[in-house]
């Protein structure tokens, strides 16, 4: 967490250095949380791109209230809601739809599991990837996505309903 | 039963580790009393590796993307000026990029930095 943050300080030093580091340990989380919100691997990578370039913009910003991670996340949560306010104006937004299974894993289990999260709404499914993937706090989804804790728990409480239904 | 639906709305986070020590306590002595609450926990934590194995076998982002991203934040310095050292010191620097002029200046007060001219604006606010 520390190395984050003095990494993003050497960032809005224009550390080149230290970005490409920064890249290396962010990128592809960004990345991966930004194709849970948009399903769309080409979107994904034009938000991780564009988060990537505000860290690099912005990093003399990051006041130090969050975790670096949380803030990076925030950069990515707010360029992917701008892209789907975009793509949505333009009627070009993808179905909802989880990306194309990898053929190497096409178990007929992990193709449930795929399933089940591509079925759950986007809120839901965000904080699942928060809470599993990303192990964040329910605090720190909180504050993340600009909610009360009690609506994070909530959003949880019902994806954990309908992922335990499917997956029984 | 409201006892148990508050324990299990912290299961997840009990789970990935991050519940605060005083929460995770209650959650653990709650646990030991409460069948209908182990058998959520177990069904959390099997959730919890099923998920987290599906985002993980996404394909990661793309190679090539590392490369343009890097040549995105390549500007021009023309110029760059640090007086003073660690403790106490002033820096400026301009460069250009792309037809803009960005100009920096920071003071640096015990190994602190602080902004005072940065003429970059971007969309990026540290809301939390």
């Amino acid at each position: 967490m520390t190395q984050t943050r003095d990494l993003l300080a050497r960032v809005a030093e224009k550390d080149d250095t230290a970005f490409a580091q920064l890249y290396d340990a962010f990128a592809d989380r960004v990345f991966r949380y930004v194709l849970t919100l948009l399903h769309d691997r080409h979107l994904a990578e034009e938000v991780a791109q564009e988060t990537m370039i505000a860290v690099w913009n912005g990093a003399h910003r990051f006041a130090g209230r969050s975790k670096a991670s949380t803030w990076i996340f925030g950069i990515a949560r707010n360029q992917a809601f701008t892209l789907m306010r975009r793509e949505m104006k333009a009627e070009k937004m993808p179905r909802p739809e989880l990306v194309e299974p990898d053929p190497s894993h096409s178990i007929l289990r992990q193709e449930k599991v795929r399933e089940a999260l591509g079925d759950l709404s986007t809120e839901h499914r965000e904080v699942v990837y928060l809470t599993f993937y990303e192990g964040l706090s329910y605090g720190e989804i909180s504050g993340l996505l600009g909610v009360p804790e009690g609506t994070v728990k909530s959003r949880m409480f019902h994806a954990k309903r309908r992922l335990a239904e499917v997956l029984a | 039963m409201s006892k148990c639906r508050d324990i299990v709305e912290l299961i997840p986070w009990y789970v990935n580790g991050t519940l605060p020590a005083n929460e995770a306590r209650r959650v653990a002595s709650h646990l030991v009393s409460c069948e209908a609450c182990r058998d959520e926990l177990v069904q959390v934590m099997r959730i919890n590796l099923e998920v987290k194995q599906a985002f993980a076998d996404v394909e990661s982002i793309a190679g090539t993307t590392k490369a343009e991203v890097i040549e995105r934040t390549k500007g021009k310095r023309l110029a760059k000026i640090d007086l003073g050292s660690f403790l106490l010191g002033f820096s400026f620097g301009a460069s250009y990029h792309k037809g803009k002029l960005p100009v920096r200046g920071d003071l640096r007060l015990l190994g602190r930095r602080i902004p005072l001219i940065s003429s970059t604006r971007e969309a990026v606010n540290d809301r939390e």
